[in-house]
């Protein structure tokens, strides 16, 4: 009785490693940890907000994504994947809460979801990957913020999908729409570089941007100047230091969906900064994931805001850019329609260069 | 540990005349008042500033910007005036509720008062509510916060102080519990650092708007508790006492706490909440003119608007980032709060 107990202990044990040793894949995560699957992923979790889109752009499918992050998911069915993935809608949010500690899995709806592979915040501490390797899971852990490791979160995609070509495709994309914009970048003059601020929060109290922030990134990319430089990530700042600031061009985040530029034009104090007075202040975009945070669409925030600061320096026909990335990204073309609500044509329509953006040369 | 509140503990001799302690105290005030006025990340220099302010008053020729007119009128001087007030109001709130309590660790937010506006607020900003709606939800679960209290408190009609402190903890624990399960649920990319921000406390969304809504209720507060100075006085010498020289012990200890409700409600309210100036600038003022309410409520009430503003001049000057007011306050405070702890004590022992 003990001993064929015992035996099939060791059968299952044997059993268990063989095909690991067998024909594992392995790959490092963005950690430098090794991550090893027997076979591509069948049931991916995600638990980063940006993570679940990321994986349906470089899979170009939502059918092995199994449960993402709630705050993912209000990303899909406010934008436009949940309509070309209308399967995304049905995939499980209740893995995670929603707000602080919401990083922290409950692991028991975890394994019931039987995952091959989550991926998990590698910057947040440990408390939040230990459960998960505490529960055998394998975890594949991400880092996040610049545009290093986007790249790296998209290889990473790749590889747990079994598609690094794929990653390889959406990087030289990446690569390619850098140097076109590094290339006229270039031409403009120190004097005409305008000052930026990009407002991280404003619908109740403001925070900006600062300097080591993928906003930054972004507005330093296209020639632009990060006004709020000296803050820190998201520092809370005053009306009356944004006033001092003097910005050309205001950025509004998306994630605060009431948010609209009346917020700037109808304050005292921020009506009477430059880029009021000139009309631009812009509302960040959103399409398969927001466009303000890096994602698999970032090369299109660029274009957008290429565009919109230095019209004369940058001529992207944005809206064939978009069709173009949409069908690489996820087989899909989008209607004229589809267009304004990514490009916010409603809310950002009547703000300085944006006529730019109300139709295409191409089509 | 029953410190100097109850004991009559006047300077025996008074080195300096009270008409001139009077005098340096509104000095103090108003300097720090008109400083706050003249420091900010926008560079007005201060002569300009005071010019501005005069000309709403004095034919002056104009000489400034549009811009810097709207940071000095619009952005600064309700600010100013907001930070003063609840300094004000939070400080005497908080010496009458430690006479009343007969202890000194006393705060306006042991009522449950704080606690349950903090949770209005950040349920008003988790909704993406702001401005007034946001302003009535704190006041209004405050209000709330304060009326659960003096129920559970009452036990066959009356209400023993011990009681009031213990069921105020108990409020205050329920509701920062709801505050957390609010944060739990918050989108972590929008309302919930806009939840944390405004729980750590900031005048940065001052308007005059808002000092119109917070202005009635810190007056009133601090005009009732005014009135109320003398009994505040008797009810400090305890219940027994208080009762025996014929005083509604229940009746006045329910006027100061409305009163004190009303104050921290307001302040809470509209500038999210600061911790540690109702609990240390009355252990300040005391030190300086004893625990005679008639004397200890303005001298805290002048001294907690010179410390708020002195305090938020450092919120909105020192980075581009606005730092939270409670983290500067409990950064300061705390080691006053020890300083004077100790040399009370000092003076205690010494008496």
């Amino acid at each position: 009785m003990i001993w064929a107990e015992f035996l099939g202990v060791a059968a299952l044990l044997i059993g268990c490693a063989a095909p690991l040793r067998a024909q594992a894949s392995c790959f490092d995560d963005l950690t430098a940890r090794q991550v090893c699957l027997d076979r591509p992923a069948e049931r991916v979790v995600t638990i980063p907000m940006p993570s679940a889109s990321t994986f349906i752009a470089v899979d170009g499918a939502a059918q092995r994504l199994v449960g993402m992050h709630p705050a993912s998911k209000r990303a899909i069915d406010e934008g436009l994947l949940g309509r070309i993935f209308p399967q995304a809608r049905a995939i499980d949010a209740s893995i995670a809460g929603a707000g602080s500690d919401g990083f922290m899995p409950n692991v028991e709806t975890l394994a019931r979801l039987d995952p091959d592979i989550v991926v998990q915040w590698g910057d947040r501490g440990d408390d939040i990957v230990g459960p998960l390797r505490n529960a055998g899971l394998t975890a594949a852990l991400l880092r996040y913020g610049t545009e290093p490791f986007a790249r790296g979160n998209l290889t990473l995609m790749g590889d747990i999908a079994g598609k690094p070509e794929r990653a390889k495709e959406l990087i030289a994309w990446r690569d390619a729409t850098i140097a076109d914009i590094e290339k006229a970048a270039r031409d403009i003059r120190d004097g005409r570089r305008l000052k930026v601020v990009f407002l991280q929060r404003a619908a109740s109290g403001l925070a900006a941007a600062g300097a080591n922030s993928y906003n930054d990134f972004c507005i330093r990319l296209v020639g632009g100047v990060n006004a709020a430089a000296e803050l820190v990530g998201a520092g809370a700042v005053n009306a009356e230091q944004i006033a001092q600031w003097d910005p050309d061009v205001i950025l509004l985040n998306s994630f605060e969906e009431q948010l609209a530029p009346a917020r700037i034009y109808d304050d005292a104090i921020l009506s009477a900064t430059r880029a009021a007075r000139e009309r631009r202040v812009y509302k960040m975009p959103i399409g398969g994931y927001r466009w303000d945070p890096p994602s698999q669409e970032s090369p299109l925030t660029w274009m957008w805001l290429a565009d919109i600061l230095y019209p004369g320096a940058f001529h992207f026909d944005l809206r064939a850019e978009i069709a173009r990335a949409y069908r690489l990204l996820y087989g899909f073309s989008p209607s004229d329609s589809d267009m304004d609500e990514i490009l916010r044509i409603r809310t950002n329509g009547d703000a300085r260069h944006y006529e730019r953006f109300a139709t295409s040369a191409t089509r | 540990m029953s410190l100097a509140t109850t004991t009559d503990e006047t300077p025996q001799r008074r080195a300096i005349p009270r008409w001139a302690g009077a005098l340096a105290i509104l000095t103090l005030l108003l300097a720090a008042a008109l400083t706050a006025l003249c420091v900010g990340r926008f560079q007005i220099a201060p002569l300009k500033a005071i010019a501005i302010l005069l000309s709403r008053v004095a034919p002056l020729s104009a000489d400034w910007s549009v811009m810097d007119e709207r940071i000095i009128l619009l952005v600064r001087a309700p600010r100013v005036l907001l930070a003063a007030l609840c300094g004000a109001g939070l400080a005497a709130g908080g010496a009458a509720l430690q006479g009343v309590f007969r202890n000194p660790l006393v705060a306006p937010q042991i009522l449950g008062v704080s606690p349950g506006a903090a949770f209005g607020g950040a349920l008003a900003i988790s909704l993406g509510l702001d401005g007034f709606a946001l302003i009535g939800a704190a006041f209004g679960f405050g209000a709330f916060a304060l009326l659960l209290v003096g129920c559970l408190a009452r036990v066959e009609g009356r209400s023993d102080t011990v009681m009031l402190v213990l069921t105020g903890v108990v409020i205050g624990a329920l509701f920062a519990a709801l505050v957390s399960l609010l944060q739990f649920v918050a989108d972590p990319n929008s309302s919930l650092p806009a939840i944390i921000f405004w729980l750590m406390g900031s005048f940065s969304a001052a308007t005059w708007a808002r000092v119109g809504v917070a202005a009635p209720g810190v007056l009133i507060g601090m005009a009732t508790l005014w009135l109320l100075r003398f009994r505040i006085d008797v009810l400090s010498l305890g219940e027994e006492e208080a009762r025996a020289l014929g005083l509604p012990v229940e009746r006045d200890r329910w006027l100061v706490f409305a009163a004190v409700a009303l104050i921290e409600g307001a302040a809470v309210a509209v500038a999210g909440v600061v911790g540690w100036v109702g609990l240390v600038v009355p252990h300040a003022a005391r030190l300086l003119v004893g625990a005679d309410q008639r004397a200890l409520l303005p001298v805290s009430a002048a001294l907690g608007a010179a410390y708020l503003l002195l305090v938020d001049s450092l919120a909105r000057s020192v980075t581009a980032a606005e730092i939270p007011l409670g983290v500067i306050t409990a950064l300061m405070g705390a080691p006053a709060f020890a300083a004077l702890l100790r040399q009370t004590r000092r003076k205690e022992l010494g008496a």
